[in-house]
């Protein structure tokens, strides 16, 4: 486990090395934040409700999952669809190490190093703006947050590398990821709260495993589901936890046999 | 037997493409496949401690052997064992004794310092801490960047990435290496300073090594075995020597000259001449040599006359000419 270990410490360490790279990454997202921010607080008055959400849960819904997509969305391995055409895999293959462990412990390096800033930025913010944000007290709560998001960041991650793993097959790996970005931020909840659509669609969304990327764990912090549809939720990351880990395996183990190790 | 190859093949599918804006839509819509048999059918097996050499064109099926002997490819069809493991399987205790060295590879993290790399390689290979150290301090010695170890990879050099390279390759003293072309983009001295270095690992490592380089002096200098591929196929295995002994029994007598002299009079004297006064080169078959230097030192006015041997180049080529 130690050499993952290490894998996540040099990923932090290389962050630094380009300071107002990383500075200005920051503030993007600080920009991103306090304007979501102030888009909703207007559109929605004290005392007014839109959806069913009045302002400080609409608030917490936005921002929140602003937040936890930096968090879950976040991941480095894109970059394994140029690793395989370029024939840098074959550095990993060469080497016993476990090629997605070895992704896995970036983003986790990566993760750290955004989780820490956010939650120094976000404490500074809400000291100044005094925000009418829901803060949620149940422990009870916010461990199952966390639980989902910790199915949501490892379920991404799978998505992630799968369309990298695409690099076996063809060199074109930047479209399909594109049009699945622009997908997966609908899908997921990322540009308004999922259950204001029609029943039978939202249903539909369900059974996806998108919507538990960011829509169910900020639901969940919200205190708006009910045990049973928390448990269910849950059963159902696991389920497509589990199945995208076997697809990913196996798409892995057909593109080793075409592998090429070229252009080096 | 470290290394056993039976009927070893690998083909490749690659795709066509006619030139043109026709060509490509026709590729977007039929892909037109090719099997291309970049190995075919190569069977050899090497001994503990052997440093074998590995010759050929551009496109022989070099490189690719190398890459399935490591596990990075998948054989088409045939067997191949090296320390007893299949090497596709890419078992951990296989992957801990092999190193693939390439020329160009970069596996160092682009913006640390190398050291950095070497630590995760630690890690990686669960080196313990003693022996990792005597590892770096004998390679960082030897090739002469210990003061490096802590600058940023992207400020260095060319050819000090490549020794940084060659040290994250080797830090867990691998017992068998396949270097692809090692001296490539390296100066003269470097070259030798790293021809050295092979030799001296493989002695004292008691390694198995096998090498494949464009320059002739590497094979020269460091294999006494020689194994010469072409398009797939092997057309030699065995020693330099012997080799040189089948395609070349001839020697080169080289003659120079203390005043201009008729052609006329050297035809008489040898049939495969060279002759740009003052040198002239005779190609002498290793039986009349002492004969025909006796009559050069009869008949000529020489200055100074040497003997030598054919260079591998020639050897070579002749060997692909005769092949085709």
């Amino acid at each position: 486990m130690n050499k993952y270990f290490s894998v996540a410490r040099l990923t932090w360490d290389e962050t630094f090395v380009y300071r107002l790279n990383f500075v200005m990454w920051r503030v993007r997202a600080v920009l991103q934040i306090l304007t979501l921010y102030f888009l909703w607080l207007a559109l929605i008055p004290t005392g007014a409700s839109l959806f069913g959400y009045d302002q400080s849960s609409m608030l917490t819904y936005i921002l929140g999952t602003s937040l936890i997509s930096s968090i879950v969305l976040s991941s480095r391995s894109y970059a394994v669809g140029d690793e395989i055409n370029s024939g840098n895999l074959s550095n990993f293959l060469l080497r016993p190490i476990n090629y997605f462990l070895y992704w896995f412990a970036r983003d986790v390096g990566d993760k750290a190093m955004n989780i820490i800033f956010s939650i120094i930025e976000l404490t500074v913010l809400f000291v100044i703006l005094k925000p009418p944000l829901f803060i949620q007290t149940e422990s009870f709560y916010l461990l199952l947050t966390f639980v989902a998001i910790v199915f949501a960041l490892i379920m991404y991650f799978f998505f992630n590398f799968l369309l990298g793993l695409i690099g076996f097959w063809s060199p074109e790996v930047w479209a399909p990821r594109f049009i699945f970005i622009i997908l997966l931020n609908f899908f997921a909840g990322g540009l308004f709260p999922l259950d204001i659509l029609p029943k039978f669609i939202f249903s539909v969304f369900q059974s996806l495993p998108f919507t538990y990327l960011l829509y169910f764990p900020i639901k969940i912090y919200l205190g708006q589901l009910t045990i049973i549809e928390i448990f269910t939720g849950i059963m159902i990351s696991l389920v497509w936890t589990l199945v995208l880990y076997i697809i990913v395996q196996y798409v892995w183990r057909k593109g080793l046999l075409v592998y090429t190790a070229q252009g080096r | 037997m470290v290394i056993s190859v039976s009927h070893l093949s690998k083909y490749y599918q690659v795709h066509k493409k006619e030139p043109g804006l026709v060509g490509s839509i026709k590729s977007l819509v039929a892909r037109q496949y090719e099997k291309v048999k970049a190995v075919d059918d190569i069977s050899f097996s090497i001994t503990e401690g052997e440093l074998v050499g590995f010759i050929g064109p551009n496109g022989a099926g070099k490189t690719t052997t190398l890459k399935c002997l490591s596990g990075l490819l998948y054989p088409s069809g045939g067997e191949i064992s090296v320390l007893r493991f299949t090497p596709w399987e890419r078992k951990y205790e296989f992957l801990t004794q092999i190193a693939f060295v390439m020329g160009q590879r970069n596996q160092l993290w682009w913006d640390l310092p190398a050291l950095e790399t070497f630590l995760l390689n630690k890690e990686i290979y669960e080196i313990p801490t003693k022996r990792f150290n005597e590892a770096l301090s004998e390679l960082s010695t030897f090739l002469k960047v210990d003061s490096l170890l802590k600058t940023p990879v992207r400020k260095l050099s060319l050819g000090e990435r490549m020794k940084m390279e060659l040290i994250a390759n080797l830090i867990h003293s691998p017992k068998v290496l396949f270097l692809d072309e090692p001296t490539l983009g390296l100066d003269v001295v470097m070259q030798q300073n790293l021809r050295d270095f092979i030799r001296e690992y493989n002695k004292r490592h008691h390694a198995t090594i096998i090498l494949t380089s464009h320059y002739m002096k590497d094979v020269e200098s460091l294999c006494k075995r020689v194994v010469i591929i072409n398009l797939g196929k092997i057309i030699f295995d065995g020693l330099l020597d012997t080799l040189v002994k089948q395609h070349a029994p001839y020697k080169l007598i080289r003659v120079i000259l203390k005043r201009n002299v008729e052609e006329n009079i050297l035809r008489t004297l040898g049939r495969d001449i060279k002759f740009q006064y003052p040198e002239l080169i005779f190609n002498v078959p290793n039986e009349k040599i002492s004969e025909t230097v006796a009559k050069l030192l009869q008949q000529l006015p020489i200055e100074d006359i040497t003997i030598q041997d054919p260079a591998i180049e020639d050897i070579i080529r002749e060997v692909f000419n005769s092949e085709q």
